[in-house]
């Protein structure tokens, strides 16, 4: 009995949330659109493998809207970065990861 | 010139030097394929003959004797062979001059066209053999003496010392015939011959080194060269060379920022809450908040929406006020509209008359001429106005649209001013507020005239392609097209009838037909035939029949025209001497209508037949004629000397049953007259911008009465049926009445 009182009052605080959640971002609509589908798309397909997911976003940002990106994905990590304006965007995704995406060349 | 010196044995020499052995092997080669091998034949290991042996190019002759030493008989004793300079050698390349000889077919050209004829001197000959005896060893490909003598002409001078101690021993292998000298008689020959037996190649070695220094220094001052395939002109410019400058400029870095963060997974699910919950909320308040905006809408504009309403009120309660007033000043005109019939109509059969009641003026416009005017279809009070100009010497540079009611005759209830005279105008029977006009730059307008007068028009012909480049002469709404729009035709000067659908924001253009005229194609300035369209004055459309159209011209024609043929009238008829002003179908009979004209008279024809039926004269031009609404015999006509006829073919067919001056005739004109549609009051305008509206005598306005044995029968038909009977006599050929009662003649 109790067991069950207790579910359902913690059900609602159980709620992950997966979908990706833009924390910080100064770049134009289209841009940012793209960037959030792109790292959607790396991190599902490399969900073990953070290096690869940041890759495979760097190489696609530089490829659609030139060099050079910097790609940071990761779980818990401190950054101070400097970065082209427009060209930021510090995102979080599948609930505990962060993901920075920053131009500078 | 440039000779390699090589010890490949070559051709004849090669076969010289192997004579036998070479013979044996082509001897071989023409025997039948049997081999015969030499008894005492080595046996050579298989290998040893697929030895390859590599040779070797020395500059060294390795055949060559050192002391050759041969008996000479003359002397008695072995004497040392002179040293051929290099005999046994054979040139591996050759470069082959840009001389010619002098004497062949293109250097006798080149000399004829001017070259090679500097100097005249010995350097001319001898320079000439110098290239001959090159040309010579190039043809016979056999290094003789004269490549010394060419080699020494090319100036190297070392070059030169060394042949010339060559050259003394050349002479005995010149003169024996030796192998390779074999082939050369025949050149050496040809070449004594050119040198004109001035020298011969036994020269001393001295001498002919002091030759070549003069041959050297003679050809120096040569200027110009015999030109063959080999020379080339070179021809430079120097051009400005610009200094070099180098400009630099530095951008603006891009800007930059910084940003930092940290992220934590307390951090990233503390925001997925907070972002989660804002959702939430921004969910919850999704319907209230489309409300909320619309009240603070409300809200904003409250302020002005009062102040609209209460300027739109005070604005009904003047003009209402207006009304009142005008009331007041016009009573008695309007109890007479209202209730005056002139009591001595009673008294005089077959005549009637026409009171004026109000006269309406638009101030700005007074020196406008009424270039049409029209009743409103649907508010029986109303009538449109357009204002031009008929004196087209003195044109005016506006126009105006004024809407007037006759409750109100100091002021037009709508009055817009154009950008051109109006010349014509219709109000929509559908939308009565919506009415097109025509204007004189051609342009067609449509008005609505319940937007504010800031908007002006809805519509302009404007900015359409296949608009009118001439005054639009008459304008008149048509049915909706099929996909809804209204459309009206206008017919203008330049001879064409347009369509224009009203199409959302603008209008579309549609040429329904170009009047031709039997006027034969003039010739151009240009040389070409320019066709000559007839203008077109007026048009009317068949009132049922919606594809047939009348078409009026100003040179008298009445054209009956179909939107289905745009080329071709569907009939012709010469129905005037002058521009034809209207054309107007009988209200009652759609076969009948009336047409005026500048000829001064009206004609009333039947479709089909090209003789009018009837013909007035009216002593001046017409310019307009109507069909009463409410009789199928009475028509109006105005002229221009200021007089309105009102004529019922019922009671007199000769005479108009009233002739009534409404202008002077001095100073004004009458231009268009317009039946209104319910009330007995027609409206006329004149060249003075000024609308007469006049009431019609009870004797103009006679209705027909039923027949005591049908009494049923309605007004319309009775029209029908005395139009009928009417026309019945006219007719040429006797028309069968049978239908008509004989009574109702008497009625």
């Amino acid at each position: 009995m109790g067991d069950e009182a207790a579910v359902p009052g913690t059900a609602p605080e159980k709620v992950i949330h997966t979908y990706p959640l833009i924390r910080h971002s100064d770049m134009s609509e289209e841009m940012r659109v793209e960037a959030v589908e792109l790292t959607v798309t790396a991190c599902e397909k490399h969900s073990q493998n953070n290096e690869l997911a940041a890759r495979m976003v760097k190489e696609a940002m530089d490829k659609k809207f030139g060099p050079s990106f910097h790609v940071v994905v990761g779980e818990s990590y401190g950054f101070e970065v400097t970065y082209e304006c427009t060209n930021m965007c510090y995102m979080y995704f599948g609930g505990n990861q962060a993901i920075c995406i920053w131009k500078c060349s | 010139m440039i000779i390699l010196f090589g010890v490949i044995q070559q051709k004849d020499a090669t076969n010289k030097s192997r004579g036998n052995l070479a013979e044996d092997d082509a001897l071989d080669w023409l025997k039948p394929r049997t081999l015969i091998k030499p008894d005492d034949q080595e046996e050579v290991p298989e290998a040893d003959l697929e030895e390859e042996v590599g040779r070797i190019l020395t500059t060294i002759n390795p055949q060559w004797v050192a002391d050759e030493v041969a008996y000479h008989y003359g002397k008695g004793k072995f004497m040392v062979k002179p040293k051929p300079t290099y005999g046994k050698a054979y040139p591996l390349y050759v470069h082959q001059g840009t001389a010619i000889r002098k004497d062949s077919d293109e250097a006798k050209a080149q000399i004829a066209a001017g070259y090679g004829m500097v100097s005249f001197d010995d350097a001319g000959p001898k320079r000439v053999k110098v290239k001959k005896t090159k040309t010579e060893e190039e043809e016979e490909e056999e290094p003789e003496q004269e490549p010394v003598t060419t080699e020494e002409a090319k100036g190297d001078e070392d070059q030169v010392q060394e042949e010339e101690k060559a050259a003394a021993p050349d002479e005995a292998p010149e003169e024996k015939p030796a192998e390779a000298a074999a082939e050369e008689p025949k050149a050496e020959e040809e070449a004594v011959a050119a040198e004109e037996g001035q020298e011969t190649e036994e020269k001393e070695a001295g001498q002919e080194d002091q030759m070549v220094q003069e041959e050297y220094l003679d050809i120096k001052p040569r200027v110009k060269k015999l030109a063959n395939q080999f020379n080339f002109c070179e021809r430079a410019a120097l051009t400005y060379t610009y200094p070099r400058r180098s400009v630099e400029t530095q951008t603006i870095p891009p800007p930059r920022a910084n940003f930092g963060a940290t992220a934590l997974q307390c951090i990233i699910f503390d925001y997925y809450q907070e972002d989660y919950a804002r959702k939430m909320k921004e969910k919850e308040e999704e319907k209230p908040k489309r409300l909320r905006k619309k009240k603070t809408k409300h809200v904003k504009s409250e302020q002005q929406i009062h102040d609209e309403r209460l300027a739109q009120r005070i604005r009904e309660a003047w003009a209402i006020l207006e009304r009142l007033v005008n009331q007041n000043i016009y009573d008695d005109i309007a109890q007479d509209y209202r209730y005056w019939d002139d009591p001595s109509d009673e008294f005089r059969e077959g005549m009637g008359s026409l009171l004026p009641l109000w006269k309406f003026q638009f101030d700005p416009m007074r020196s406008h001429a009424v270039c049409d005017v029209q009743w409103n279809p649907h508010y029986q009070d109303l009538f449109a106005v357009a204002y031009g100009s008929l004196d087209f010497t003195l044109q005016q540079k506006v126009g105006c649209l004024c809407l007037y009611s006759i409750k109100n005759p100091a002021y037009p209830e709508y009055a817009v001013i154009t950008e051109s005279p109006v010349i014509c105008l219709d109000v929509y029977k559908e939308i009565p507020y919506l009415i097109c006009v025509g204007l004189y730059d051609g342009n067609v307008c449509v008005y609505n005239a319940q937007l504010s007068l800031e908007s002006s028009y809805q519509y302009k012909s404007n900015s359409v392609r296949d608009k009118h480049s001439n005054i639009v002469w008459e304008i008149r709404w048509g049915p909706r097209l099929i996909d809804g729009e209204p459309s009206f035709f206008s017919i203008s000067g330049d001879g064409r009838v347009v369509q224009w659908a009203v199409m959302p924001g603008e209008l579309q253009a549609t040429t329904i037909i170009t009047l031709t005229s039997n006027v034969p194609p003039i010739p151009g300035p240009d040389g070409t035939m320019l066709t000559v369209n007839s203008c077109g004055s007026c048009i009317c459309f068949h009132p049922e029949r919606t594809e047939i159209f009348m078409v009026g011209t100003e040179d008298g024609m009445i054209h009956t025209c179909s939107l289905k043929y745009n080329r071709n009238y569907v009939r012709s008829i010469q129905g005037h001497h002058m521009p034809v002003y209207r054309i107007h179908y009988n209200n009652y009979n759609n076969s009948i209508y009336a047409s005026c004209s500048g000829d001064w008279r009206v004609k009333i024809w039947e479709d089909g037949r090209d003789e009018p039926l009837f013909m007035f004269e009216l002593g001046s031009p017409v310019g307009d004629v109507k069909w009463a609404p409410y009789s199928s015999t009475v028509f109006a006509a105005c002229t221009a000397d200021g007089k309105v006829y009102v004529y019922d073919l019922n009671v007199d067919k000769y005479r108009p049953i009233c002739v009534q001056a409404v202008v002077s005739k001095k100073t004004k004109k009458l231009s268009r007259v317009d039946f209104n549609s319910k009330l007995p009051v027609i409206v006329c305008g004149d060249t003075k911008g000024t609308c007469h509206v006049l009431k019609l005598s009870p004797n103009l306005r006679v209705m027909c009465k039923p027949p005591k044995k049908a009494q049923g029968i309605d007004q319309r038909t009775l029209q029908i049926m005395k139009l009928d009977k009417l026309l019945s006599l006219v007719r040429d050929p006797p028309f069968q009445t049978g239908v008509v009662d004989e009574k109702f003649e008497d009625d």
